[in-house]
Formats: C-alpha cells, structure tokens, sequence
C-alpha cells in the first residue's frame, strides 16, 4: 500500500469493521450472553448451597480430596496462559500474525484467570475464611506457611493476573481512544477516561511503545512461572503419579496447549460474527495451529517419559499409579485424553487440515476436551489409590460439580461476550500498523 | 472542610466508634474459683469415675464410667477386673451410647383397642400387670368364664447375682412362675455335656494363660465365646511366653481362628472323627492311673489314621502332629465351642471335649469348674419349645418378658422355627409385659411395656464367675421416666400384695449383700468394683455310666451335604441384642471390612464356579429359609462353605439342636444361586491384599530388614527439637486380634460423628484409627494393621497447608488447630497413610443434647479436617498434674482410649525421646518398623512385626 489514499482507506475499513463489531447486538448475542448468565447464576447458586451444606454435596470422598475443582481451575489456568503467550511471546518474536488475534487472546486471559481464581474458593471447605490464605499482619500472630505450594499458587495466580490485566489495558488505549470517536453518551465518557487522555502524539506513541514491550517482556516468564507453580501443587506431594520433576515444563506446555486451543474455539466463531475474515486470515490459522501441534508433541512426548520414568524405576507405587491410570478404573478417560491430546492432533501435519477452518474448530474443542481429561487423570487416579491398599477409593464427581463447572463456563463466556460489545475486539491500531509496514 | 477540621472529624468517629465496642458484652460474667466446693460435689470439668460392670452382654466385665458435669462420658475397664482386666471389648465400648440414645423407651406405655401404644404412668400400668396377675383364670373378655386356669410366667434374660432372688422372691410373692432364662448363646451342648460327664450342668472357666498348648475347636473366644475379653488378654500375656502353642481348629474362617499360630479347616461335622482320634491316641499313652480311659476309647470308631484324616478333612501327618503335641504337651487345653458345639453333633463334640478334658488332666487346672461361669438359670431352645407349645395350647396367662428379644434377629422373613411359631402364639397369653430400655421387635408386640434403667442408672449386681461379685451402681441420674429391673418387680410386688420386702431395690440389694458377705466386702465392692473370693479346689468325678451310655449312642454320620451355610457369631452384634448400638455398624467387621448391613461370604471357588465377584447378589437358601444377600470373597473359606454373621441382617435363618437345646449354626444342604443383581455393600477397605505394596514391609519377604530405613534420608528442613517429650506409640502386630476396640473407644472418646452406610459408600467414615486386614496374597494369613495418625517427624501434611492448621508440636504431635482449618484438603491428600478424615457436612449427633459428647474434646464443624490426636486431651490432663506435683510426666500416665481398652495390651504409649520408657525400649526393638517408612517420614508410630505365627514350636 503506497498509496497514502489507499493506506486512509484501508485505516477506516479496519476501524469501521472492528467498531462496528461492537454496535447493536444481535438476537443470537443476546440469547448466548442470557446463557452464559443463566449458567453463571445456576453456578453460584450451587456453590451457595455447597456452603449452605458442606462439601459433601461434591462427590469428594476420603482418599479423593481434589476432583473436578482443581481439575477445572489447572483447566482455567492453562486456558489462560496462551493470550499471554500470543500477545506477549509472539510480541517479542515479532511474529506478525498475532495482531489478529492478541486482543481476544488477552481478554481470554484476563477472564480465563478470573474464572480460575474462583475454584480455589469454591474448593475450600470453609470458604468464608479464604483470606486466612493471605499474609496479612495481625494481631493474633497468625502467618501463611510459605512451604505450601498453595501459598505459592496464591501469589503466582494474583501476580499473573495483575500482569495480564495491566497488560490486556495499555495495549487497548490507542484503541480506546479511537473508539471514543466513534461513540456518544455515556460510552464516550467511559472509552475518554479509559483512554487516558490518549491523543496519538509521537510522544506517548514512543512511551507507549516502550512500555509495551516492558510489559511484554515482564509478562513472559510469568508463562512459565505460573503454570510451573500450579505444576508444583502436585509436583511438591509424596504422591506416587504426582511426584515428578517434569511436571513443570509437561504442564506449561499444556497450558499453552490448551490455552491455544481455546483461542481458536473463541475466534473462529467471533471472526464469523463480527465478520473478520479480511483481517484474521487462514494463514493467521494456519501459524496458530502450528504452534498447537508443537505443543502437542512436548505434552506427548511428557506422557511418555512420564510412563517411562514410572515403568523403569522399578518401584512398585510409581508403576502402579501410572498403570493404573492406563488400564484402572479411569482407564476411559485416559485413552480419551491421549486421542484429543496426542493423536488427533497429529493431523496438523497435514498442511490442508491446518487450513480447515471447520477442521481446526472440531480439534481445538477436542482439544480442550482431552486438556481438562489429562488434569482429571492426574488429579482423580493418583489420589483414588495410593500407597496403603486399605484406603483406595473412587470418586465419582456429583452434580453439584458439573454444575459449578457449568458455571464457569457460563461466567468465563459472559465476561467475552460483554467484552465483544464493550471493547474493541481485534488491535486496530496494531492492524494498521501492520498494514503499513 | 478543610484539613484540620477533617482530622478532628475523624478522631472523634474512630474514638467514639473504639469506646463503644469496649463496653460491657452481655455474656460476660466474673470467672470466680471455687472457695467452697458446690453442695452436690459437681465440679464443672473435674470427672469422678464409678466402679459398675458393663452389662451389654453376659461377661460381666468390670468397668469405670466417667462421668463430668453429671453426664457419663466414657466406659472404662477397671484395670484390676479379673474378668477383664482393664481392657472392653467393641460392644462394652459402645454400650454407652445407648444412654442417651433419642430411641430409649421414655414412659411406660400400654397398648390401645387399636394396637396403638398410649403413654401411661407407672401407677396405671402396676394396676393393669396386678389386675391380670390376680384374675388367674385369663378371661380376656371379661364377660364368658374360661374353665382352664392360666399360668402366669416369668422369661428373662441371663440373669446372676442378687437379681435373680428378687426374681425369685417376686416370683414367689405373686405366684408367677419363673421360666429358663433365655439366651441365644446358651451353651447348652457345653452345659449338657458336662453334666452327662459330671453331673455339673456348667460352663466351666477356661486358663489359657495356664496352658502351654491351646487347641480350640470351633470356639469363637475372640467374638462372643463366653467372656471374650478375657480370652483375649490371656492370649495377649500367653503369647509373649514362648512354651505358648495355639492350634485352633475351625470349618469356616473366623477372626479367632485366624490368630491361632496354626489353624486347620476341618470338614463340617468332622470335630467327632478329630475327638475320637485324640482320645484314642490319648487313651493309648494313658492306660493307668484313675484317669484312664481304654474301656470307653473303644466305643469309639476306629478308622485308621487314613479314615479320620478322610472324615476330618485334615491330613494324617496333621493329624498325627495334633496328638503328639497334645501328649506331650505339659498343662494342654482344649475347647471346643462356637460352631463346633452349635451343629447337629454338637452334643456330641463337647462330650468328647469333656472327656478329653478330664483324660489329659484339664480339669482343676486349665479348665476349672470351681470357678464355673454362671449360667446356672439359662434354659435352652427346648425350653422355648415348650414355652411355644404351652402358649398354643392356652396355658400362659401374664407373660412377663425382662430384657429379652427372640424375635429381633430372626423370626422376621422366611422360616418355619420355634421362635416363628412363638410369634405366632404369642397373641394367646392373657396379658404380655415387656420390659427394656428400647421399642424392640418382641416390645411390640406386648401389652404393657415397662421402660427400663439403663445399667449406668440402676443399682444391681453381677456373679459373671463363681469366684467374682461385681457391682452395678448408678452413675448418673435416671433421665427419663424409668424404673431399673429390681425396683420394677419390687414396686410390682408391692402393688400386689400391698407391701414389699425392701422400699427399693437398692436397700433389697445393700440387705442381701449385708447378709451374705459384711458391711467390709460391700465397701470394697461399691469403691474397687468388685471383690474375688478364693474358691476350694474342686475334685470332678467322671460318671462313667452315663458317658458309656452316651458314647454307645452317639451316631456318626457322616453323610454331611455340602454346601454348608455356617451362621457365625458376630463380634459386633453379639446375639442381635447389640444390633442396636449406631456404632456398632459403623465400624466394619474386622474380616471384610463391611460396615452396614449383611452379606455372605464365599470361598474364591464358589466364587469361581458361580462366576460371582464381590457385591454380586445371590440368593441363599436351606431348608425353609431363603435370603438374598451380596456376596464377599473371603480368603481362606474351604469350597463348599459358606459364612453369614448372626444378626448381620435382619433375618438370619434358626434351628435348635433337639438333644442340647442349642441353637444351630451350621445348615448343610444349602443352596446359592446368582440373581445377577449387585448391590452396592459398604466395604471400607479398598482391597484386602497389600497389592504389591509394602504397608507392612515384611508381608511376603521374610528376610529384609527394614528397620530404621527413615533415618538418614536427607532433608532441608531443621531437625525438630523435643525438650522433654516426643510422644509416640508402638503397636505389637503379634498382639493385635482384629477385635476393633480401639476403634470404638476412640469414636466415643474423641466425640467422631457416626456417619451412617450411605456416607460409607461413598467413602467418607470418619474413624480415626481403623483396623486394616492385610491377607497375604497367598494362603490365609492375614495380619490387622491397626492404622491411625502417624504423628510423623517429616510429616507430608504439615509442609503443604497454606494456614498452619496443621503442624508440628514441640513435643512431636501432629498438632491439628481445628479452628484454624480452611478446608483445603490438600493435607489428606498428601498423607501417604491416609488417616485424615474431613467433615464433609455439619453431622449432627444422634442422642439427646449432644449428652454423650466427651466434654474434654472439641467438636468439629464442617469443612474441617480432623485426625487422631493420641488423645491430647489425656496429655494435657497428666501435665497439668505433673505440673502441679513438680514432675515430668511418668512413663504409663497418659494412656490413650485406643490403648486402654486394647485386651491384648498391643498398643503402648509413650515417650520416644526417653529410652528407658517402655515404647522408648520397644521401639529399638529388633521387630520395630515404620509403615511406609521408606519415604522418610518417621513416624512417631512403630509397629512390631508379627512373628508369632511364623515360628512354630
């Protein structure tokens, strides 16, 4: 685009395009935001009523203490590492196809980690004194016990969000600022204070830019910190199946796994609606699902030196657990993890799968699928049989779970869904910007 | 409003805001001491203890109620009991809470025209019982003349003591006449043999810590075999002698059999075949001497030693090595009983028993008669016949029916028996009277029920031995409107005859115990319990006449049709008068590990040939009976055998034996069929083999020495400090029977909610200490692994709570703050031996105001882990004495609830930073281990390995 006509022209298709995206909602919007709201709602009723009763409404038992709650919050977690992956990562890589997706991609974060945040609580047996997890001073002398991986998810999980939603803002302003434009009334007040008096100088472009990559750069270890971390709630046990130094880097990659995968479950159908095509392509895709092959065979390639590991120590817990899991009571759900996991996605290999948009949105929800199995088989068979036969158990997760999961996803599609109406959902600037290089 | 004025503002909404919330609260009251002590002695958090005797079956163990703020907490054995001997069996745990049980009968009640209870008062039922006692000739209408005059009769339970002559006396005084007692463990075969062989129509005391060889056929002497608790603790000091030897002979598998250092199957009917060898064999080496007994060895069969071998099911080295030892054997003992003696030969085998007994010399040393168990006034099934058939032929008028219940545990579904046809009868005496503490299946079916005292509310007394009077005396006062026994009948007497020989029966008991024994022995008795007299040696002479006439008539058949059905008796229920305690079904039998309701166990043939696992439904069935039930696997049951527990279930098949009167626990001919249905049973265990895995390390390898293989695993945290305690305890694998005490005495000590069976299936009991049974994978043996909190020096659940909720005490407890829980369950999860337990819900407590709550221990909320604390409670109590006194705490002060009532004495606790203190020494021992102790935990629990068994003498 030489032309500085053509380059205008381009500039207001991108801006008319993505702000119009977020103008009169249609039936099917308001119908998708009154489900996800019904389910949120359905959610915390019953997690009311699992404080009302106890925790025994879960399915939970003696030797099953965890089960679908921190299956649903490692799931949460994961599904928020690749926003910042894309945004901040490919950021960095200057890898160019991130502007279509990067301002979903952080907004799936920002959210991912909020509905997460929500399972530690509603995990707890007393969820009234959740703030005794917090190292408050006072008078009573009390303090958190820093050797539990708990407390250190409670940093690590409030320190990513913090990160994620600082960064998900400073890279909105510009286009808070256009946004402003194009609005009246209340959301013109609403985009002008957000925007921060945003006016596009070649001053606060060169401020913005360097603290863009600063958060950036900030914003990339914590990939690997927090998932490290949420690893280590298991890694840090005695647990035969649990106790396993590669389950830092086995769970960042499947959290990047998964969080990409939920990134095409999201944007295909966004890019539908808000009829994106021109600007997230198929080769956007294609990048996409580039990385979740590769991801793919890291988190293969960790069930095999896990099972190996386990096989050849020659300790009897060790091989029993992963045994277990492979021909066990959970056997089912095994196998299903390691078709959604590490076979189908094998396909991608293929250049014209990868291309598929139908294709890719079929295997990102197996995808997601297969992730929140693998946390399930993790957490589920390592705990149902340990070390002393007596105390082997099952654990069946109850409707109260189901429904409280059911709320998550409620609670996490909500929050999208107002922030396709209320927020510019593809980096405007960033497409020209793109555009004109 | 500029700054300052803002600051003004400010300080004084915050003072203002301080000053309130400093105000007088409305529940603040002065903390006073006591100056005087209160009038009535109760001084709120101070326990007294009451000597009594535990009443929840006939042994009469001797026990200490505890009771704090005029509530009785706890049941203990008085340590000094010769029946018990400190320790109480699951049951005599239990039993306490039947006191404050919501259920207990509150009024007396009479029945309505409807067949509707109504509530009553005392004085209007005596006159309703006395009205019927007087108009004899039982017209019922009141309007025609019935020609047959009626007898009115008296049933009641086992009774000893005093109480029996206030039966007698009342009996007397109102022209009742007084029945057998009933019992549905009589020993009536036992009773009828040795009065064939005797002339004494007793159960004689058996002295196992007297014996050097026990040889036990079919007696269940951990379950319910006479006074089980006694049994126990002879073996428990026996075993530690190593001349001890214990062969245990049994067709089935029970808890005892499998603690015998050598136990056999023997084939169902089979015993009579293994006596006659023995006493063949015996009869050889005995041929002179007054005991002699040649002539009548010879009306016994003589098969070669191939035929018994064959009979018996045994192999005739087996067979052979039996009679040697027995021989050989300096001070043998052998008992026959349980289902040995409650079969179609039972009469039989316990003849054969008493004479052996009295040819190898038992009497008057290993078995004694001079110190005879009374079941002097116990009748027997015939008894019950004949009951039955004076009832059908109109012949009862008052029926009384004191503490018994013959139609809770059976008479309820399928059968044709005696009890059936009782029930059916039952409607034709004139007037029935039941008395009891709950709304049993035989209450109901009375006219007047008659709500009785509890034992910790009545005064009485108990003879459970001929050298022994134990005292009952209450230790609380009554809570509702009930009457004990002895008062009943003597306000009974009264209201018939308008005056009594004592105005209560406490002055009835006090005169006759005044009379027989002085003011001194009854001071003792009311102090210490009880009080033993010596009794003279007894000289038992064999009447030869009458055992010649039996033996000639003793017929061996041995046409047995298998499968057998054995019904065992149950260690938890007892004879189903125990089936009523919540407890009891809330800790699972000690074999399979099934909490609620019944099951059958098969043998892994059966299983096999009828392609059945566990919890598969079938249906069983003999001769006028059938049930349907879920199977259990159990290991070591013989092919064609079969296993339910007496009052298991609800209705458990019966039959008497007609020549002893005994009831019958093995049904031949029986038949299983799958329905192809399964049902869900609560088995705690998640499976009974160790599964490859080394919870107790030496299960399968003999040679590996795994002491100390926790110390030196390498740490980064500090070594703890223990400045004068580290509290642990060690358990002796050899010692433990399996018999779940502990268990019960910790639930009722520690205040742990009893949960019920659907909390059960779906994995949620809260006991703090379980009994674990680990089968070898091959072959029978099985090993109880008592587990509990670790109190573990690198405990995997302290590290990971977020909240310190959980952590380390100076004195090596795994200190659980409760009130600082959050519920995060990660502790449970991280505990290898999975000992935590989690609240799941609120549970509210069964009894009356939560009365039966131990007031020393908090109660736990929901969503809060709890644990076994080794009786913190018991810790803090003997410090705070040893403070006042100036001292360190003594070696043997605190005794956790766990370890006080074990029968065995398997669990010690103490001091493991002192290494003169007895779990200090125990712990160095060289059969010491650490369950999972190779994952470097150290636990403050050592187990001594089982080797008992292993070396054979």
């Amino acid at each position: 685009m030489d032309n500085l006509e053509d380059k205008i022209a381009y500039h207001r298709a991108v801006e008319h395009d993505v702000l119009s995206a977020m103008k009169n909602p249609s039936p099917l919007y308001w119908v998708g935001l009154l489900v996800s709201a019904a389910c949120f709602a359905l959610g915390m009723s019953l997690w009311g009523y699992q404080i009302w009763k106890g925790m025994g409404v879960s399915g939970l038992n003696n030797p099953v203490g965890w089960g679908v709650y921190i299956t649903d919050f490692v799931f949460w977690v994961g599904i928020a590492h690749s926003g910042t992956l894309i945004s901040a990562v490919l950021f960095l890589f200057r890898a160019r196809f991130r502007s279509a997706f990067n301002r979903s991609a952080e907004a799936m974060t920002v959210f991912a980690v909020m509905t997460a945040g929500l399972f530690p609580l509603i995990h707890l047996g007393r969820t009234w004194f959740f703030f005794w997890l917090l190292p408050y001073p006072n008078q009573r002398l009390l303090w958190v016990n820093f050797r539990s991986p708990l407390m250190w998810d409670v940093f690590a999980v409030s320190t990513y969000f913090t990160i994620s939603a600082v960064f998900f803002f400073v890279g909105m302003i510009p286009d808070l600022a256009i946004a402003k434009r194009f609005h009246n009334g209340v959301r013109k007040w609403l985009y002008s204070v957000l925007s921060l008096g945003w006016v596009g100088s070649f001053r606060q472009w060169k401020h913005y830019s360097k603290l863009y990559m600063f958060l950036a750069a900030f914003a990339t270890p914590l990939v690997v910190s927090v998932h490290s971390v949420v690893s280590w709630d298991f890694a840090m046990s005695v647990l035969p199946g649990w106790h396993t130094t590669i389950f830092a880097p086995y769970f960042v990659a499947g959290a990047i796994f998964s969080g990409t995968a939920m990134v095409i479950t999201l944007v295909v159908p966004m890019r539908k609606i808000f009829r994106l095509h021109h600007h997230i392509t198929i080769d956007h895709f294609e990048s996409i699902a580039k990385i979740l092959l590769f991801t793919s065979l890291l988190v293969t390639y960790s069930y095999f030196v896990e099972f190996g590991l386990a096989l050849y120590s020659g300790n009897v817990y060790e091989s029993g657990a992963f045994l277990y899991r492979l021909v066990g009571d959970y056997r089912y759900l095994y196998w299903g993890m390691l078709i959604c996991n590490s076979l189908v996605p094998l396909t991608l290999f293929v250049r014209r799968w990868r291309r598929s948009i139908p294709f890719l949105y079929v295997l990102s929800i197996l995808v997601n699928i297969g992730m929140w199995l693998e946390r399930f088989v993790i957490i589920v068979t390592s705990l149902s049989k340990d070390f002393d036969p007596y105390a082997w158990g099952l654990y069946k997760p109850a409707l109260v779970e189901a429904g409280i999961t059911l709320g998550s996803f409620g609670f996490f599609f909500m929050l999208f869904l107002l922030f396709t109406k209320l927020l510019p959902v593809v980096a405007i600037s960033e497409l020209k910007e793109v555009a004109d290089e | 409003m500029n700054r300052r004025e803002f600051v003004r503002l400010m300080g004084l909404a915050s003072s203002a805001s301080l000053l309130s919330s400093c105000g007088l609260e409305r529940e603040t009251e002065k903390l006073i001491p006591y100056l005087v002590p209160p009038d009535d002695g109760v001084v709120p958090g101070v326990s007294v203890h009451f000597n009594t005797t535990c009443t929840e079956c006939p042994a009469g163990c001797g026990v200490s109620a505890k009771v704090m703020d005029r509530r009785a907490a706890k049941l203990e054995g008085i340590e000094t009991h010769p029946v018990n001997e400190g320790a109480l069996c699951i049951r005599g745990q239990a039993s306490i809470s039947t006191l404050y049980h919501p259920d207990r009968l509150r009024h007396p009640f009479i029945k309505d025209g409807q067949g509707d209870f109504q509530q009553t008062t005392w004085d209007n039922a005596y006159s309703i019982i006395t009205d019927a006692l007087k108009n004899a000739s039982g017209d019922k209408t009141g309007s025609g003349v019935d020609p047959k005059p009626r007898k009115h009769v008296f049933l009641s339970g086992r009774t000893t003591g005093t109480f029996s002559e206030a039966v007698d006396s009342f009996c007397k005084e109102t022209g009742v006449e007084r029945l057998p007692e009933f019992e549905f463990y009589p020993y009536s075969a036992i009773r009828e043999a040795n009065r064939i062989l005797f002339g004494r129509a007793q159960v004689p005391s058996y002295r196992i810590d007297e014996a050097d060889l026990v040889l036990s056929i079919g007696a269940d002497l951990f379950e319910t075999f006479v006074n089980p608790v006694s049994f126990a603790a002879q073996f428990g000091r026996s075993k530690k002698r190593s001349s001890f030897g214990w062969i245990h002979l049994e067709p089935h598998v029970s808890l005892t059999g499998l603690q015998a250092k050598e136990r056999h199957t023997i084939a169902p009917g089979g015993e009579i075949y293994l006596l006659s060898h023995l006493l063949r064999e015996v009869s050889k080496v005995n041929v002179a001497g007054d005991r002699h007994i040649a002539g009548m060895a010879e009306l016994l069969p003589d098969l070669l030693p191939r035929g018994f071998a064959e009979k018996t099911g045994l192999g005739v080295e087996t067979l052979d090595a039996l009679s040697r030892r027995l021989i050989r054997a300096r001070r043998p003992l052998v008992i026959a009983g349980g289902v040995s003696t409650m079969q179609p030969s039972g009469l039989d085998v316990a003849v054969l028993t008493g004479l052996l007994q009295w040819a190898t010399g038992m009497l008057g040393g290993t078995v004694r008669f001079e110190e005879a168990v009374d079941y002097d006034r116990v009748g027997s099934f015939r008894d019950v016949e004949q009951l039955e058939q004076r009832l059908e032929s109109g012949d009862i008028g008052v029926l009384f029916l004191c503490r018994v219940d013959p139609f809770g545990t059976t008479a309820g579904g399928s059968g044709s028996h005696t009890l059936v046809k009782l029930k059916d009868n039952f409607e034709k005496a004139t007037l029935r009277i039941g008395m009891g503490e709950f709304m049993t299946k035989t209450l109901e079916m009375c006219d007047v029920v008659l709500p009785l005292s509890h034992t910790l509310e009545s005064w009485g007394d108990a003879r459970p031995r001929g050298d022994i009077l134990s005292v009952v005396q209450p230790a609380v006062e009554p809570i509702h409107d009930t009457r004990s026994d002895g008062d009943v009948l003597i306000q009974l007497t009264r209201a018939y005859q308008g005056a009594a020989t004592a105005l209560s029966y406490q002055e009835f008991l006090i005169g006759r115990l005044k009379v027989r024994h002085g003011s001194a022995t009854i001071e003792k008795l009311l102090s210490e319990g009880f009080v033993k007299r010596r009794v003279e040696p007894l000289t038992v002479t064999l009447d030869r006449d009458a055992l010649t006439h039996h033996l000639r008539r003793i017929i061996y058949d041995d046409s047995h049709v298998k499968p057998v059905l054995v019904v065992a008796p149950s260690i938890r229920f007892f004879d189903g008068r125990s089936r009523g305690l919540p407890l009891l079904s809330e800790i699972p039998d000690p074999l399979t590990t099934v909490s609620y309701g019944g099951w059958v166990s098969i043998s892994e043939a059966t299983a096999e040939e009828l392609t059945v696992k566990d919890t598969d439904e079938v249906t069983v069935s003999v001769s006028g009976w059938k049930t349907a039930l879920p199977v259990k696997i159990q290991k070591g049951l013989p092919r064609g055998v079969m296993m339910i527990q007496w009052a298991s279930h609800d209705d458990t098949p019966f039959d008497f034996d007609r020549m002893s009167g005994e009831m019958m626990t093995i049904y031949e001919g029986a038949a299983i069929a799958k329905t192809g249905r399964s049902v869900a049973i609560p088995a705690l265990s998640g499976s009974l083999t160790p599964e490859g895995r080394k919870v107790i390390p030496y299960l399968g390898e003999e040679d590996q020495h795994h002491h100390g293989e926790s110390e030196g695993h390498p740490t980064f945290y500090p070594k703890h400090e223990h400045k004068d305690y580290r509290w642990g305890m060690v358990i002796d694998l050899d010692l433990c029977i399996g018999c779940s005490a502990c268990a019960a005495a910790c639930y009722i000590e520690n205040n742990i909610p009893v949960v019920g069976a659907k909390l059960h299936l779906d994995g949620r009991e809260m006991s703090w200490i379980r009994i674990e049974p680990v089968y070898a994978e091959e072959g029978d043996n099985v090993e109880f692994l008592p587990m509990l909190c670790q109190h573990c020096e690198n405990a995997p659940c302290e590290t990971v709570c977020p909240v310190y909720a959980t952590y380390h005490n100076p004195e090596g407890l795994n200190a659980q703050v409760y009130n600082r829980c959050v519920g995060t369950r990660y502790c449970s999860n991280n505990c290898p031996y999975k000992v935590r337990r989690f609240n799941w819900f609120d549970f509210k407590r069964p009894d009356d105001k939560n009365a039966t709550v131990n007031p020393e221990v908090s109660i736990r909320g929901k969503g809060v882990m709890e644990k076994c604390t080794f009786c913190i409670q018991r810790i803090r109590g003997a410090r705070d004495t040893a403070k006042d006194e100036k001292r360190k705490i003594k070696d043997g002060e605190v005794i956790p609830a766990c370890a006080q009532t074990c029968p065995t004495n398997a669990i010690h606790f103490g001091n493991l930073e002192d290494e003169t203190t007895e779990v200090g020494r125990l712990a160095k021992s060289e059969r010491a281990f650490q369950a999972l102790g190779f994952l470097g935990t150290d636990p403050g629990v050592y187990y001594l390995r089982g080797v008992w068994k292993k070396v054979h003498g």
